[in-house]
């Protein structure tokens, strides 16, 4: 009795074994290859990663340095020397931890930093002074939160690519050279991008390429009001 | 007590000049040391003389003055305040514990609008007593417009108020040479030291560099926690420049606030600066005569070519942005 047990289970075991190889190869006949072959990050998954970013730079304006004129001698200013400023381009290091809520929406939050130039040139003396690029370097953090909604649908090279869009929102914290003065701001981005994974594990690299448009609001600025940065960046990322 | 008192001279024959100012404060030697002429008490009590000029009343000159006392009363990061007492016989330029503002005929001084005088107390720089004068030999006005051909009596006395309450003269201005002595082409304090031409009310208005200067010496305790200053050294190979003037220009807001190189090393201070990034320039003293500024001891050295500092300068909250040394070269 004992010896025909064992051999109806075995057989039973073989038997839907066979019938789950079916059914996945059925699925498989169904489904584009790539989805069964890599399988997405879930919910639940952890997506960390570190890269560099490249951080556009902006305008401050011009501004003249003006005497207040004699109007005896006419109304017009009297110009002692003219200036314009910006805010250089700038590479920068950025790291990011986000968290898989769905297959396809991924919460994140990331600090960045960059180091940018603060320049005033001085131009046109009216006492003949060798115009002057003067410069002063900045040390520019953001720390953001994000969500990044992934298209797999849009997936191409076997499911290795995976494209997405991001946006979100930050706090802007800048520090003048000397660190003794600080700006604040707030900053919003929306941008988009691919993530290319090496393989198919659970666990794996990947690289996460993006270009975003930041507006920011405060921090080192000349004028009230909101301004557009550009901002690119290539990370590697781990998902577990 | 008596010993301890002077007679100062007038403001336009500048006494001693306080490094540590926005661009120049008046001082005095005590101990080796230099310290600030600054009224210890409020408010500044005066009295109007009730001489008249043509076309203008005591009753007017007294609404002008009045006018002007509260124009640097209105600066939002200093703390002054008047209170005119009355008409008076007395002169202006008595020792007689009154400070009195009038008009004084002064016909010898032709290049003289008005002068202010000191008396101070030369241990703690208390000032004690200042008298203005205005020089009746020219024509004056109180018209609101001002009258072409007439000087602004509440220009001229915003001018001078700012000397009674410690500050001496900006070079923030450029002039030029006509017949007779100097033009002023432009300016931007009324502490500068030549006043435009007559029938302007300009000088009415403080700006920048006046407000930094006074809140520098009064300054509220708002003013001492949100504003800073920049110091360092203007050199020529290798040495300090004595009276330089060197200009803080924010790129932000488009104010200039200028300062002087005050010591033997060189050495500058400009103070009450809005916190914010600045391009300083010096420049050689050669728009008003150096004896508007300094003690004729001073050794001041106008042989350099105007120059732009390299780095921008951060002015801190409440703090000092230092270490700055600007290198010009000889003409």
């Amino acid at each position: 009795m004992t010896g025909r047990r064992k051999s109806g289970r075995s057989a039973a075991v073989v038997a839907s074994t066979v019938v789950l190889a079916l059914g996945g190869s059925i699925a498989a006949q169904t489904q584009p290859p790539r989805q069964a072959a890599r399988p997405a990050p879930r919910a639940g998954t952890w997506e960390v990663g570190g890269g560099g970013a490249f951080v556009g730079g902006y305008d401050l304006g011009d501004r003249p340095a003006n005497l207040s004129p004699n109007l005896s001698g006419g109304s017009n200013p009297f110009l002692l020397f003219d200036t314009s400023s910006d805010i250089g381009v700038a590479p920068g290091l950025q790291a990011r931890l986000g968290f898989f809520v769905s297959r396809s929406l991924l919460v994140e939050g990331g600090l960045r930093y960059a180091k940018p130039e603060l320049t005033i040139r001085a131009t046109g003396d009216t006492e003949g002074a060798v115009p002057v690029s003067a410069v002063s370097e900045v040390s520019q953090y953001l720390v953001d939160g994000s969500a990044v909604w992934h298209f797999h649908n849009a997936s191409f090279a076997g499911g290795r690519g995976v494209p997405f869009v991001v946006g979100g929102a930050g706090y802007l914290r800048e520090l003048h050279e000397g660190n003794e003065l600080i700006e604040t701001g707030v900053e919003y981005h929306a941008g988009g991008g691919l993530k290319y994974w090496f393989g198919s594990a659970p666990r794996r690299f990947g690289l996460r390429g993006e270009a975003a448009l930041s507006i920011r609001d405060g921090g080192i600025d000349f004028e009230e009001g909101r301004r557009t940065v550009p901002v690119a960046s290539v990370t590697l990322v781990y998902i577990f | 007590m008596a010993g301890r008192r002077v007679l100062a001279a007038a403001a336009l024959l500048i006494l001693l000049t306080v490094p540590a100012g926005a661009y120049l404060k008046l001082g005095t030697r005590s101990g080796g040391s230099t310290i600030t002429l600054r009224w210890r008490e409020f408010p500044v009590r005066y009295f109007v003389t009730n001489d008249a000029v043509s076309g203008v009343s005591p009753q007017q000159f007294q609404a002008a003055v009045a006018r002007a006392f509260g124009t640097w009363e209105a600066v939002e990061t200093a703390s002054t305040s008047s209170e005119f007492v009355g008409f008076t016989e007395a002169p202006p330029f008595d020792e007689d514990g009154m400070s009195v503002l009038g008009f004084l005929e002064r016909s010898e001084q032709s290049r003289t609008l008005a002068a202010t005088t000191f008396l101070i107390d030369t241990l703690d720089g208390r000032i004690l007593e200042s008298d203005i004068f205005f020089n009746s030999t020219f024509p004056w006005s109180t018209a609101e417009a001002g009258v072409t051909g007439r000087f602004d009596v509440e220009s001229i006395a915003v001018h001078e108020i700012g000397h009674l309450l410690g500050l001496s003269h900006s070079a923030l201005g450029e002039t030029e040479m006509v017949s007779g002595g100097r033009r002023v082409i432009a300016a931007e304090a009324a502490m500068f030291p030549i006043a435009f031409s007559a029938g302007s009310i300009q000088d009415r208005t403080l700006t920048a560099d006046d407000i930094a200067g006074i809140s520098d010496i009064y300054g509220t305790t708002d003013f001492v926690r949100e504003y800073g200053s920049i110091s360092g050294r203007v050199t020529k190979n290798g040495t300090g420049v004595i009276g330089a003037h060197v200009t803080a220009f924010n790129p932000g807001t488009g104010k200039i606030v200028g300062g002087f190189s005050l010591s033997e090393d060189g050495r500058f201070t400009i103070a009450g600066l809005e916190p914010g990034p600045y391009l300083l320039r010096v420049e050689p003293l050669d728009d008003a005569d150096i004896e508007s500024f300094f003690d004729a001891s001073l050794d001041v050295d106008v042989n350099f070519n105007v120059k732009f500092y390299e780095r921008v300068v951060i002015v801190p909250r409440g703090g000092t942005a230092g270490n700055v040394e600007i290198r010009v070269t000889p003409r």
